[in-house]
């Protein structure tokens, strides 16, 4: 799930060409699931149309921005977000945090919102490297492992680097010993900075690969 | 007792991608936790700074997420039996909110008046066709 899938291009070219009928198959396409994820949370029928409609108007906004590399479903889902929080935070349900909130920095917005981007712009190119380069190590790595039939040592490695629980929490939900949770982090870490280190990037970019197991 | 927060899971607040309970409980503790707020904050403040984490990049490209057909095969109760315990994992343990919304869409399809669905698309595609112009 890495990379833009070619009907999904086909289909955001077209809508770049200004295709009404395009943009009506995105939206059937996608608003299904962008309601069920908003609606969950605000548990409003009402309120959760707005925040699709938004997400939809802010799609269009980012568009000229939007890098075909990206898979269209995460991006709606990130905009979603996006969107979700600030109406939460509008609505005082979600508090705002005590400095500059990277939540509400998006290319999505009119272009006339204003915010200061400086340190951003100015690492963004690496960072699109470095995230570039670990996208493509985690999905060998990754679909490696769905081709093995390696469930459980792929739900193992999720609960440790996408919920970042700790080797015993992880070994007592999936049953398994603390060592087997230890070896397969260490084996995958192992892996990805191998994986990393081809692509000619340092792995001290990411903290997690220098973790001890 | 409060739960302990993985600096994961505060990244994962931060993007609105924690299930919805953890979604709560976090918006509820930070009304008078000082030091919860000042963690996320400085979360924010490494990201304004470019920098970035492993988990956050696999959660944001959903590298290990099931997929839409995948889900549609568990719905559906034809998915091989190996993975089954991946996808329940995935959605009830991980709480995947991006696939929870896939698989309450692809519920939803087939129970959702046509009418109102239409109605709903309408919606969207009329308030949004003038900025398409504009592309």
């Amino acid at each position: 799930m890495a990379a833009m899938a070619p009907s999904d291009q086909l289909l955001v070219s077209r809508i770049r060409g200004g295709e009404g009928d395009a943009w009506n198959e995105l939206i059937a396409r996608f608003e299904g699931r962008l309601l069920a994820f908003v609606e969950g949370r605000l548990g409003r029928r009402t309120a959760g149309e707005d925040v699709v409609q938004e997400t939809f108007l802010g799609f269009l906004t980012s568009l000229p921005n939007f890098e075909d590399s990206r898979p269209l479903e995460s991006y709606l889902f990130s905009i979603a977000a996006h969107k979700l929080t600030d109406h939460l935070r509008r609505e005082g349900r979600r508090p705002t945090l005590p400095m500059a909130s990277a939540g509400s920095n998006s290319q999505w917005e009119p272009p006339d919102h204003a915010r200061a981007v400086s340190s951003v712009m100015r690492s963004g190119e690496r960072r699109g490297m470095e995230e570039s380069a670990i996208v493509a190590a985690l999905a060998e790595q990754i679909d490696r492992l769905k081709s093995r039939d390696e469930w459980q040592k792929l739900a193992c490695l999720e609960l440790l680097f996408v919920r970042g629980w700790a080797n015993r929490d992880v070994a007592a939900r999936l049953g398994m010993s603390e060592q087997t949770v230890a070896n397969f982090k260490f084996e995958f870490i192992a892996r990805i900075r191998t994986l990393v280190r081809k692509q000619g990037l340092p792995d001290d970019v990411f903290p997690e690969l220098q973790a001890d197991a | 007792m409060q739960p302990t927060l993985t600096r994961a899971e505060l990244e994962a607040y931060l993007d609105e991608a924690l299930p919805q309970e953890l979604m709560a409980t976090i918006e509820q503790r930070l009304r008078d936790d000082v030091e919860l707020a000042r963690t996320l904050a400085t979360i924010n403040g490494r990201r304004d700074a470019g920098l970035h984490s492993l988990g956050e990049i696999w959660r944001r490209h959903r590298l290990s997420c099931p997929g839409r057909e995948l889900l549609g095969s568990y719905l559906l109760g034809v998915l091989d039996e190996s993975a089954v315990g991946f996808v329940q994992f995935h959605l009830e343990v991980s709480g995947c909110r991006t696939c929870l919304a896939n698989l309450d869409d692809l519920r939803a399809r087939r129970t959702d008046e046509p009418v109102a669905v239409d109605n709903r698309r309408k919606k969207y595609f009329q308030s949004s066709a003038g900025q398409l112009r504009k592309r």
